[in-house]
């Protein structure tokens, strides 16, 4: 007889290996599809059309093998047919054949398999929960690395790994996102693209039966190409192994928690969303902050602290310079920052001195915050002048400017140049600034005209938010996490 | 002796330990307790208290019984022996209809400070957590607590002070001295050492805790041990 301590041992040298062998799937140079259909407008094989290895598609089928042969993708009637080795395979076969196609991949030696397949313990039939159970049994007994079930896989943008054809194919992503939910994951796939971040791997993992967030975020830790982790969280299977990894993983590197099911209702929804057990909301903030982690509580906020954590020169002061359009804003801005936690000290006496010689104090404000309407509406210079004694300024630790779309949009309408010359100044700034810089584009009743703004600023390489709060916030976050770590 | 103590109640299958038996594995342990005697009668009652010293709080002992003082089951600042034969019968009379007495306990009055409450969980997924708050009102009704989960670190305990929003009543509210936040500290480490070494705890109350300028001590204790299959 085993007791507790040789299960847990073993149990725990089985999670190391399937670890270990997430490498190779998560570097595919093959990938076989089962099971994709017309129905579903062949949406796993389109996805996955950019990817740069070599794609196969296993379907018997006869009615749905024409049409992904259309697709110039190559069919064959089992994994055991194809030409190469597999390194991973996705499943979107009936959730009755998924023990079968499992035993397939061990046979055929394949790296490993995600199950988009659903209908296992998050159903809540009896069926479901065995399927699930034989599941769990044949990959680790064969050391199989299971995605899954009920997810929807991997997001590779390098390697142009998508399971959406709205996913951007790009080198260069360093953001590791691990997400109980297909949609959250495509979404923070989408939304960070907006802002020119990129994943180095999105991993959709819906009721992680065999691998679990814990043995993500491990790999993710040892991950190279990785500089920070997000993650989607609805439960964990085991509690104390999470903490434990958790903790571990954050003082390597910054991890931002968004746990679902911070409600009773929405725990309910959570448990037939991913069969995931809930615990109490309090203990998951503490046991987030005792790991060093970084809480969020929505999307938005997941991709403004990520933006703030991959602006460069992080800083771990909280004295900030502000500068508004108006004067009504220049009142809010300083609410949003202070309610966030930050210092807005008055500038130094050679800064107020620069600043009073060009700064018009009528209607505006030459102190923090500022109020700069009357200053740099027509003239950028203006506005590179204020940015650099702000920049000089030793009281100073991070600077928040306003883009105000709202006053400013009919004047660039009327002379585009006016807004070009605004935007390669603020860029040229940010190139240059030694703090941390902050751009924030309100985007009042000119929505479209703001995401225009904000899509060239990005393109030129300048971080923007849509609100102070939102800027605030991610911000506080951010510099929080590098206080601690400088601490520590 | 705290094992001793844990150990029969477990073999009588009990799950809850009374206030003296809490304090004597609590302080065992390591934890500051105020010294607490049971006593079986009124005489025995002031026998203690002389010994223990002027004024002393006495309460009453019956396990089926947490909240004492709502059922009039404690009496404060007692002064001399009379008073304390008397508060014996008065206790005894107000909670007899209610549970079986074990006894009443007999303690000195602990040094004036800020009350704290001190407490530890069981979360189902994550195990044992360490709970403070301040006393009384605001975390009754406030909930303003603070959370962590066992094993705790030193930065985990004083992260876990400073994050309870009434934090400014222990750093010496109008005029009044700062509570010694290191020996709160140390309690909050020393709760989740015990937590480590005895897997089977469900619940431990420290309610109230007073910390003064120096040192902080728990005044109230209750240990209730997970129900097992061996459980009578």
């Amino acid at each position: 007889m085993t007791t507790a301590s040789e299960a847990n041992a073993t149990h725990d040298a089985v999670q190391t290996e399937l670890r270990q062998r997430l490498a190779r799937v998560l570097n595919p140079r093959c990938i076989a599809v089962v099971g994709d259909k017309q129905v579903r407008n062949y949406s796993w094989l389109k996805s996955l059309k950019p990817f740069t290895g070599s794609l196969y598609s296993v379907q018997v089928d006869e009615r749905e093998i024409p049409g992904i042969e259309e697709l110039g993708i190559k069919n064959f009637p089992a994994l055991a047919d194809i030409p190469e080795p597999i390194d991973f395979v996705v499943c979107a076969a009936p959730r009755t054949v998924t023990p079968h196609i499992v035993r397939d991949c061990i046979a055929v030696g394949a790296g490993g398999i995600a199950l988009f397949t659903s209908g296992f313990s998050e159903h809540g039939d009896d069926q479901g929960k065995q399927l699930e159970h034989e599941l769990i049994q044949l990959a680790r007994d064969a050391r199989l690395p299971l995605i899954g079930p009920n997810c929807m896989g991997l997001h590779i943008p390098r390697l142009g790994v998508c399971f959406s054809t709205d996913q951007p194919v790009q080198a260069g992503g360093d953001i590791a996102f691990i997400s109980q939910s297909g949609t959250h994951g495509l979404n923070f796939s989408l939304g960070a693209a907006l802002h020119g971040l990129y994943c180095s791997t999105l991993v959709s993992f819906g009721n992680g039966a065999v691998l679990e967030a814990a043995d993500y975020l491990d790999y993710f830790a040892d991950d190279d190409t990785t500089a920070v982790i997000g993650m989607y969280i609805e439960g964990v299977r085991d509690g104390p192994r999470f903490a434990r990894v958790l903790r571990d993983v954050a003082r390597r590197k910054p991890v931002v928690v968004w746990k679902g099911g911070q409600t009773e209702v929405g725990k309910r929804a959570t448990l037939s969303h991913t069969a995931s057990l809930t615990t109490n909301s309090r203990v998951w903030n503490a046991l987030v902050k005792q790991a060093g982690a970084i809480p969020v509580d929505s999307l938005d906020e997941m991709l403004d602290v990520v933006k703030a954590l991959r602006r460069p020169r992080p800083t771990t002061g909280r004295r900030i310079a502000l500068a508004a359009m108006t004067g009504g804003q220049s009142v809010v801005i300083a609410d949003d920052f202070a309610k966030a936690g930050f210092e807005i000290p008055l500038f130094s006496a050679a800064s107020s001195a620069r600043l009073r010689e060009f700064v018009n104090v009528i209607g505006g404000s030459a102190e923090n915050p500022l109020d700069l309407v009357n200053t740099v509406l027509y003239d950028a210079t203006a506005v590179r002048r204020v940015l650099d004694i702000l920049n000089e300024d030793p009281k100073i630790d991070a600077i928040a400017f306003e883009v105000s779309a709202y006053i400013m949009h009919g004047r660039w309408a009327r002379d585009p140049a006016l807004l070009e010359e605004l935007l390669d100044t603020v860029a040229a700034f940010n190139r240059a600034s030694t703090k941390t810089f902050a751009v924030i584009i309100y985007p009042g009743h000119v929505e479209a005209k703001a995401a225009d703004v904000r899509d060239a600023l990005q393109q030129r390489g300048v971080a923007t938010y849509p609100t102070f709060a939102r800027a605030a916030t991610a911000l506080a976050k951010a510099i929080a996490f590098q206080a601690a770590r400088a601490e520590s | 002796m705290s094992e001793a103590l844990l150990d029969q109640a477990r073999a009588e299958g009990r799950t809850v330990l009374n206030e003296v038996e809490s304090k004597q594995i609590l302080a065992a342990a390591g934890l500051p307790t105020i010294p607490t005697e049971l006593a079986t009668s009124p005489s025995h009652a002031a026998a203690l208290a002389a010994a223990l010293g002027f004024p002393v709080a006495l309460k009453v002992v019956a396990s089926a019984i947490s909240h004492k003082s709502d059922h009039g089951g404690v009496v404060l600042n007692l002064p001399d022996a009379a008073a304390v034969r008397a508060a014996y019968d008065e206790i005894r009379a107000a909670t007899s209809h209610l549970a079986a007495l074990e006894g009443v306990s007999v303690q000195p009055m602990a040094a004036p400070g800020v009350e704290l409450v001190v407490g530890l969980a069981r979360d189902p997924q994550f195990g044992p957590v360490v709970m403070v708050g301040l006393g009384g009102v605001l975390v009754e009704v406030l909930e303003d607590v603070a959370l962590r989960l066992v094993p705790l670190t030193p930065s985990d305990a004083a992260a876990m002070i400073h994050e309870i929003k009434g934090f400014p009543l222990l750093q010496g509210y109008r005029g009044a001295p700062p509570a010694d936040l290191a020996a709160i500290e140390a309690i909050l480490l020393a709760v989740s050492r015990f937590a480590v070494a005895n897997p089977d705890i469900a619940e431990l109350d420290l309610n109230p805790i007073i910390a003064g300028p120096e040192g902080a001590c728990a005044v109230d204790a209750r240990i209730v041990l997970i129900e097992n299959e061996h459980s009578q």
